[in-house]
């Protein structure tokens, strides 16, 4: 099969690349030396070589609107009028001739070709050809006007070359929530082998929680403070606008001032539950209640009647003005407590109720999948797990109302098929609590402490891929502090590594991308949304 | 003409325009046939106006009247029908055509010169589009020649489908101006022409009081900008007291612009008709002064030139090939935005209240811009051309460099060998590549089993509809002249009479 490829192929790609690089000599965009597009390059080379090269060819189509190629075609117009056939011929017959020979030929040709039909044009066609439809022109219809055509192409019109140190720092999200996937299987496997107590694992989680929610409520405070001591005079519809996470301003801050400080921390330690656990839940309700609080900011009263020595507590916890304006049910606006003490009252509600339904679950949980076996256990829930982190929501910000359904829903699906390997309700219930505080709450302190301070996020991660690798060196081996200590180091080493190569090959990557765009687009229609 | 969308199916401008430019390559003398599949309700072979011949070929529908694409079933019938009927050219229509394409592929393979009709924008960007691509890529790899129906479409289809632009040709849409007639408009306007009737009496002015009614027929989808248009509407009632609207059409969004008229509590100003037949689409047209079109993507807009032949003063959005399709002094452009087509309706309807606008005039123009003769005068240009009957010099232009060309061949026209063939589809993709020339032989090698298994000499041929000599005088019947040997018997057919109307064509054997 001789013929499929002859030698030509070679010369005509260079052809193809040399055009590129001599119009892309001048100031271009970043990425766009870029060898010409991956999925249309096998077939635009071989239509190139197929193809008359004194034609227009898609691929001169593509930089045909690039202004230093015409002057470059007059340059090559010089020496072109000399021998052209010459030229052409031999770029023709031995489709092998340097490169530069080919590359002259064809523009070259094209030149002829245009001046050829400028003077058969001259005899019955008159005026300049337009890219008109009512009008009857003399040009054929198969006319393509080489000085027009697909001159509205753009090619990668919004294109953001990624640099290398932020796209590593991006990477430590996904990091870190791979660590917190692999810390949860590490303590199960534990668990499972009886080398951890439940117990353990699920006070530390929860005494983890209790912390990232004390941190979690004090930032929201301070986030609150400065907003309102930045912009005093804001109004409704202002605040609409900004509303982002828990910054509404805070609707009754009168009915607030009155009783501030009547109820300063009580609440925050209110739920005193055996391990702790209650307190882990409270996290997890406000964490999911403040948003939908803001949501409601429609009903906020101008803030200008916040007084700023209310929010001077060095606790930050009287008199917060952030909560939602929607007091929980039952509680009235006359109630003792400030509106964040309310809030924080049913979230140890909601928390208490969410522990005591997992209490009386976890039974049922323990033999939800007795009949089935271990296999197709491990089977599902790494399954889940790949879902859980292929669907996180990885971009979301701080205001983000019930992230990734579908990756949380798996993630608490696989938790609970593996507790129900386990063999005792206890063993159940620590579990599944821990799945939760892993799955359900960290997302949502780690998406803060990424917003509010670079450094803690540093550090977590740190922390993260430290307990990850430990963990998965420990359970892998069997071993003790060792295993751990070499786990630490391997591991630490090879997500570097990874975080490192994956970012580099994504903007390798990243000279692949040719986006055409042209007015065969369909236009985003701009609309002004107004509120009626 | 081979294709998914052909009547009874109601919709865009694809079936009308199979329709006319059949009906006038038979004018011209040509035989043509056309296949599609079965409806519902419509199997078999029907005759339309003139001797028109619509195969309707059973197919498994999937999705909007498109076929099931499975690349080879459709090889029996079709070339079955093919040599009953001794087609020369096979023409398809629109890209997401599943019958067209594999009718493209088979006739390569039987020796059938192509042309294929692109009536549609793709973007690259999205996981449809690309498929989309790769697969006309697939079929006009090995097309003779491609017809666009305006200039953005056709570079749209050349870098689709990495096509040399020299075999792509640009062939308008057109109306039949007779249909869309404004107000007051003779009939037969060959008795009363302008000449005989000299100057046009000045246009009826428009009163400044006047009420100036704005005429809006499209689907009511996304793509068609009615989120634009519900956005629009009541800013530009507020702005103009004596203008109301008529939206013609039906869709998805029709609800969200029923909601927003209550909402405005415009139900006395706004007239919404829900869908209307095609027929009657001028009836509705001849009610309006300005006709706005707020698409956000359109290859050609038929429904803009039908509305300018019918007198309307047209504004719309400058988008896809729109703004070839008509003269300035008809139209006001706007950018898809908000803002700027509520200005643009408002200096439209400022034009018209100054009476600088001669809309009276549009017919007369439109006629003369747009007419399905010439649009079948160009298109059997291609089929002269492809078939060899044109000079290769005379149909891509001259090129001192020797016409060397794998794509076309040396004699000016496609080479029908097999590894010829097999080059084209080789360079569509690494993987895609071998695929589809694993496809080509496959395809080959059926037909050397249909050739064993139903051989060519025990199919019958079809008799041709016994017609009127054509009115052309430039071109005899073409079984006559031996000059044109292939002038577009798009598909031959011989009066089948028997047996045949109830389209059992299927059985091959």
């Amino acid at each position: 099969m001789p013929a499929f490829h002859d030698a030509a192929p070679s010369a005509q790609g260079d052809d193809v690349s040399s055009h590129q690089h001599r119009n892309l000599s001048v100031p271009s965009p970043p990425l766009a030396p870029a060898p010409s597009p991956p999925s249309s390059q096998p077939a635009l080379l071989h239509r190139t070589t197929s193809s008359d090269p004194n034609r227009l060819a898609p691929e001169d189509a593509f930089f045909a609107h690039s202004p230093p190629r015409r002057r470059q075609q007059q340059q090559q117009l010089v020496d072109a009028t000399q021998a052209p056939k010459q030229l052409v011929s031999q770029g023709l017959s031995n489709g092998s001739s340097s490169t530069s020979a080919a590359a002259a030929a064809a523009l070259v040709a094209s030149r002829v070709r245009a001046k050829e039909r400028g003077r058969s044009g001259s005899r019955r066609r008159k005026g300049a050809w337009k890219k008109l439809l009512w009008v009857k022109q003399s040009y054929p219809d198969n006319y393509t006007d080489e000085d027009t055509f697909l001159d509205h192409l753009q090619r990668n019109p919004r294109l953001q070359p990624y640099e290398f140190w932020p796209l590593f720092a991006d990477s430590t999200v996904i990091v870190q929530h791979v660590c917190s996937v692999i810390i949860f299987a590490c303590c199960f496997t534990g668990i499972l082998q009886e080398r951890v107590s439940p117990l353990t694992v699920v006070t530390w989680g929860s005494l983890g929680t209790i912390v990232g929610w004390v941190l979690w409520d004090r930032w929201i405070y301070q986030e609150e403070a400065a907003r309102v001591a930045k912009e005093p005079g804001l109004d409704n519809e202002a605040e609409e606008a900004v509303s982002s996470l828990s910054n509404s301003a805070s609707a009754s801050s009168s009915t607030s001032l009155p009783i501030s400080g009547a109820a300063p921390a009580t609440t925050a330690t209110a739920p005193p539950q055996p391990l702790g656990l209650g307190l882990t839940i409270p996290g997890a309700s406000s964490g999911i209640l403040a948003p939908s609080a803001n949501g409601s900011s429609h009903h906020t009263s101008s803030s200008s009647s916040f007084s700023p020595v209310t929010t001077g507590h060095p606790t930050g916890a009287p008199t917060f003005p952030n909560y939602s304006r929607f007091p929980p049910p039952g509680v009235t606006e006359s109630s003792a407590f400030s509106p964040r003490n309310q809030q924080r009252l049913a979230t140890a509600k909601s928390a208490l109720l969410i522990y005591c339904a997992l209490l009386g679950l976890s039974p049922i949980l323990k033999s939800l999948t007795k009949s089935t076996t271990s296999d197709s256990i491990w089977a599902m829930s790494c399954w889940l797990m790949c879902i859980n982190i292929a669907f996180f929501d990885y971009g979301g910000g701080v205001g983000v109302k019930f992230p990734a359904s579908l990756s949380t829903n798996a993630a608490v699906m696989a938790s609970t098929v593996l507790a129900s390997r386990l063999t005792s309700t206890l063993h159940v219930f620590s579990l599944t609590l821990f799945s939760i505080e892993v799955f359900g709450l960290f997302p949502v302190f780690r998406r803060h402490l990424q917003h509010r301070s670079w450094r803690g996020h540093v550090v977590l991660t740190m922390a993260l891929i430290m307990g990850a690798s430990g963990s998965m060196g420990v359970t892998i081996s069997r071993g003790g502090w060792k295993a751990a200590t070499l786990g630490v180091i391997l591991g630490s080493i090879l997500t570097g590594l990874a975080m490192g190569g994956c970012s580099w090959w994504l903007i390798d990557l990243q000279k692949y991308k040719n986006e055409i765009r042209g007015p065969w687009d369909p236009a985003r229609p701009v609309i002004r949304r107004r509120w009626d | 003409m081979i294709s998914d969308f052909f009547f009874p199916q109601p919709g865009s401008g694809i079936e009308s325009h199979i329709y006319q430019l059949s009906t006038k390559l038979i004018d011209r003398g040509h035989k043509v046939i056309i296949i599609t599949h079965a409806y519902q309700g419509r199997t078999g072979i029907r005759y339309l106006t003139n001797g028109l011949k619509v195969y309707h070929v059973p197919f498994l529908v999937v999705h909007r009247e498109a076929t099931f694409p499975t690349v080879f079933s459709f090889f029996p019938i079709f070339r079955n029908i093919v040599i009953r009927e001794q087609i020369e050219i096979v023409h398809g229509h629109a890209s997401l055509s599943n019958l067209c394409h594999e009718a493209i592929l088979h006739a390569r393979t039987m020796g059938l010169r192509t042309v294929f009709t692109d009536h549609s924008l793709f973007g690259f960007a999205d996981a449809a589009s690309i498929l989309a691509n790769k697969l006309l890529k697939f079929s006009l790899s090995d097309v003779d020649h491609v017809i666009c129906v305006s200039h953005t479409c056709k570079e749209n289809t050349v870098l689709r489908a990495s096509l040399d632009p020299l075999m792509v040709s640009v062939i308008p849409n057109a109306v039949v101006a007779e249909d869309f007639r404004p107000l007051g408009y003779p009939a037969n306007p060959a008795e009363n022409s302008v000449k005989t009737r000299g100057p046009l009496p000045p246009a009826h002015p428009l009163g400044p009081h006047e009420t100036i009614t704005i005429v809006v027929i499209s689907r009511l989808f996304y793509n068609k900008g009615t989120d634009l248009l519900i956005a629009a509407i009541p800013r530009i009632l507020a702005a103009h007291p004596n203008v109301r609207f008529i939206i013609a059409g039906s869709g998805p969004k029709a609800i969200d612009l029923e909601q927003m008229l209550e909402r405005h509590v415009l139900q006395d100003r706004v007239e919404m008709l829900g869908p209307v037949r095609h027929e009657e689409v001028r009836d509705v047209m001849v009610k309006g002064h300005i006709y706005l079109h707020p698409s956000l993507t359109e290859a050609f807009g038929t429904v803009i030139v039908e509305a300018a032949s019918c007198g309307l003063y047209v504004v719309c959005t400058r988008v896809g090939g729109i703004p070839e399709v008509l003269p300035q002094h008809m139209t006001t452009f706007a950018k898809p935005e908000e803002d700027d087509l509520v200005a643009a309706t408002g200096r439209a309807i400022a034009a018209l209240r100054s009476n600088r606008v001669r809309t009276d005039r549009f017919h007369d123009q439109v006629k003369m811009m747009y007419s399905w003769t010439d649009v079948a005068e160009r298109t059997e240009r291609v089929y002269k051309g492809i078939s060899g009957a044109l000079s290769e010099e005379e149909f891509y232009g001259s090129h001192p460099g020797g016409g060397w060309s794998a794509t076309r061949g040396r004699a000016g026209v496609q080479g029908f060998s097999l590894i010829d063939r097999l080059k084209r589809y080789y360079g569509c993709g690494i993987w895609a590549g071998k695929l589809f020339c694993l496809c080509v032989i496959v395809d080959y090698l059926i037909l050397v089993f249909l050739e064993i298994w139903a051989p060519r000499k025990s199919i019958d041929l079809a008799r041709d509809w016994p017609r009127k000599k054509p009115i052309e005088n430039g071109i005899v019947d073409d079984r006559e002249d031996a000059r044109f040997p292939a002038s577009a018997r798009v598909v031959r057919r011989r009066s089948g009479r028997d047996g045949w109307r109830d389209g059992r064509v299927v059985d091959p054997g």
